[in-house]
């Protein structure tokens, strides 16, 4: 089996993690349904985010240059890094200038895509996660398994578990706002005592050169303010060219994540602290990061560079709600996922998740700025054919399928063949085991097929 | 070639028309607010489970001592406060209070002076100066918000200000929150888990 594969047959068998999945990613799909309910115009303002994104890809070279312009005039220092390697020297050389010995460290996908946490660590920089799933995540060493919650694997009976053995003073009742207490008063002093806070960027505004997150716990405040200096990395495509534009996104994006009409808290960073300012870093660094994005613009995933981590798409994935995220393997779980880890990864090795959709197409309708990921993955499964990526049974199998569907006697005699197979094995309604498919029907039964084929059918229909 | 010629040798286009822009922006789609009745709007958004504000009103800003006094005292906590420097606060009397201007690890109360609030989502909007720190509103467990009538706009577009920006422009929509969890809400993640707002409506 595959690296994909196992992993799947694995979350497949934990019914604790499908328990845990189910009861955040179904809470959070109520949560948007509601939310759509409340805005009329959700569907119109669905297709305006796609057309700003759509503009600003076109252009991206000139709002980044507009971006740095305005960043470096309010006292930002910009720097460029062409891959994930780059950017974390970049980071680390920041760190060490500053003699850092704790970086305070706001939820950032970028980050998790490039490795900063890794690199920190091999630096020997000291790193506190002060987003409450993430610092879940670092105390139990795992990878994040959701891009909103990254702690959605874990049930609350395991977090309680976790953090009476590792918190200094934990919680005592075994409710979820005594944990989220213990967190608090467990990180608190940590997040005030980093000498760097590092942030990702929800977007970044060309006309100001400013800097949004949004968080709903306020950790990136907390996490950015105090330190001396505050590192940003960003992906070059998060860029809108001005605040009201920005205001469209964040109206699509909150509501699209958690159900919210918007995140408790929005902040736009422009430079480090002002003469005379109380707080604030004395050093603020954007890091623009591209990683492989300037390929995805090239090579027909364009579509892909809208997308603005909102993890709807995910939320209401089947395949998804069944394995979980750490089944995809790579950084970016879900349908976006699938798309992102063959192009940031390569698609050989993951040739097995591409195929790992059954194109039912809810993650396209639910995603704020209309991505079609369907016709994504469909475009990296035929690359996948074309490029022989596919195993010689595949190959085979499908070559045969294809013969005898160009030859339509025999494809007639075949499938009322197997029509014929298919009702002795169900004959209480359901097919319970099929050779060839226990894959399929180890976890679902097949219902019992009509008595002739929809040709047939079809005939005797316009028989007079 | 360095990382920045190498990006953007492979983005450079032509540039876009600015009007091509700013056309993206007509008659956005967003949600309705009644435009004649924008503090009704915006306490309606106050109050819904998502923002959770509490409010009370005064009619000068002399009435804002003996506000925060009354607050506190329902909610069982001293009349302890950290305040911000701003003299716009230079007319109130602060008898009673233990005053400090620079936030504490565990801080119980701070007050912040709005720029505006937004009717579409009950937002508060602030933004940093000499005479309003940022920490104190994310320290505190209660955040007191001062807010004139007068600024409350409808729309999120109406929350910057023109111009040169302030080093941070933030907007608060309710308490640290967080559902993490198993997606359960929880009040109070790492910064306020109380926030209430005096309208000035002088």
């Amino acid at each position: 089996m595959s690296g994909f594969d196992t992993r799947a047959a694995a979350a497949l068998a934990d019914s604790t993690l499908k328990t845990a999945v189910e009861r955040t990613a179904g809470t959070a799909e109520a949560k948007r349904t509601l939310a759509v309910a409340a805005f009329p115009d959700f569907e119109a303002a669905r297709t305006r985010a796609a057309a700003i994104k759509d503009h600003v890809i076109a252009h991206l070279g000139h709002y980044l240059e507009q971006f740095e312009a305005n960043a470096i005039a309010a006292g930002a220092q910009v720097h460029w890094a062409a891959t994930a390697d780059e950017a974390c020297r970049i980071v680390v050389d920041i760190c060490r200038k500053a003699n850092a010995k704790n970086v305070a460290r706001s939820k950032s996908m970028l980050g998790e895509e490039i490795g900063l946490q890794h690199a920190l660590a091999e630096a020997g920089i000291g790193r506190i996660e002060t987003d409450l799933a993430e610092h879940i995540i670092q105390l139990a060493d795992e990878r994040p398994s959701h891009i909103i919650w990254p702690a959605m694997h874990k049930t609350r009976e395991q977090v309680s578990a976790l953090f009476k053995a590792k918190h200094r003073t934990p919680h005592e009742e075994d409710s979820i706002a005594a944990m989220a207490e213990s967190a608090r008063r467990e990180l608190r002093e940590q997040m005030l005592g980093a000498d760097v806070g590092i942030s990702g960027a929800n977007f970044l505004i060309a006309d100001t050169g400013a800097v949004c997150t949004v968080t709903n716990e306020g950790n990136a405040e907390l996490s950015l303010v105090p330190p001396r200096v505050h590192i940003v990395t960003a992906g070059i495509e998060k860029i809108v060219p001005s605040m009201p534009h920005a205001v469209h996104m964040l109206r699509m994006l909150a509501r699209s994540a958690t159900g919210a009409a918007l995140t408790q808290y929005t902040t736009f960073y422009t430079g480090p602290k002002r003469a005379h300012d109380r707080d604030g870093p004395e050093e603020m660094h954007i890091v623009l990061v591209d990683n492989g994005r300037t390929n995805m613009r090239e090579e027909g995933l364009a579509d892909m560079l809208r997308c603005i981590r909102c993890g709807a798409c995910m939320n209401h994935c089947v395949v998804f709600r069944q394995i979980g995220g750490h089944a995809y393997g790579g950084t970016y779980p879900g349908p976006m996922g699938a798309v992102l880890t063959p192009a940031l990864d390569g698609l050989a090795p993951n040739r097995d998740l591409v195929q790992a959709c059954t194109l039912n197409g809810k993650c396209q309708e639910v995603c704020p700025v209309r991505i079609p990921l369907p016709t994504l993955l469909k475009g990296w499964r035929e690359k996948s054919w074309r490029e022989g990526l596919e195993p010689t049974s595949m190959r085979m199998g499908l070559g045969l399928w294809a013969w005898v569907a160009r030859r339509p006697a025999l494809y007639r005699l075949a499938t009322g063949l197997a029509l014929r197979a298919m009702r002795l094995l169900g004959r209480r309604g359901w097919i319970e085991t099929l050779p060839l498919a226990g894959g399929w029907t180890r976890h679902r039964a097949m219902p019992r097929p009509a008595a002739s084929s929809f040709m047939a059918q079809y005939r005797k229909e316009r028989r007079p | 070639m360095n990382a920045r010629d190498a990006i953007l040798g492979r983005l450079r286009g032509a540039a876009p028309d600015a009007a091509q822009a700013a056309a993206l922006l007509v008659a956005p789609e967003r949600p309705a607010v009644d435009e004649s009745a924008l503090e009704a709007e915006f306490l309606a958004r106050l109050a819904l489970p998502s923002v959770s504000a509490s409010h009370d009103a005064i009619d000068t800003i002399a009435d804002l001592p003996a506000a925060i006094a009354r607050y506190l005292d329902a909610q069982g906590e001293a009349p302890t406060l950290c305040l911000p420097p701003d003299p716009r606060l230079d007319p109130c009397d602060w008898r009673g209070f233990t005053l400090h201007d620079v936030a504490a690890p565990a801080e119980v109360a701070a007050l912040a002076i709005a720029r505006r609030g937004i009717a579409e989502t009950g937002s508060l909007i602030f933004e940093t100066s000499p005479a309003a720190p940022m920490l104190p509103n994310f320290l505190a467990l209660h955040h007191i918000v001062l807010l004139a009538t007068r600024d409350i706009a409808p729309y999120l577009e109406d929350a910057p200000l023109p111009g040169t920006q302030p080093r941070a422009h933030y907007w608060i929509t309710g308490v640290s929150g967080t559902t993490d969890i198993e997606g359960t809400y929880v009040r109070g993640a790492h910064g306020p888990r109380f926030l209430h707002v005096i309208l000035l409506r002088g």
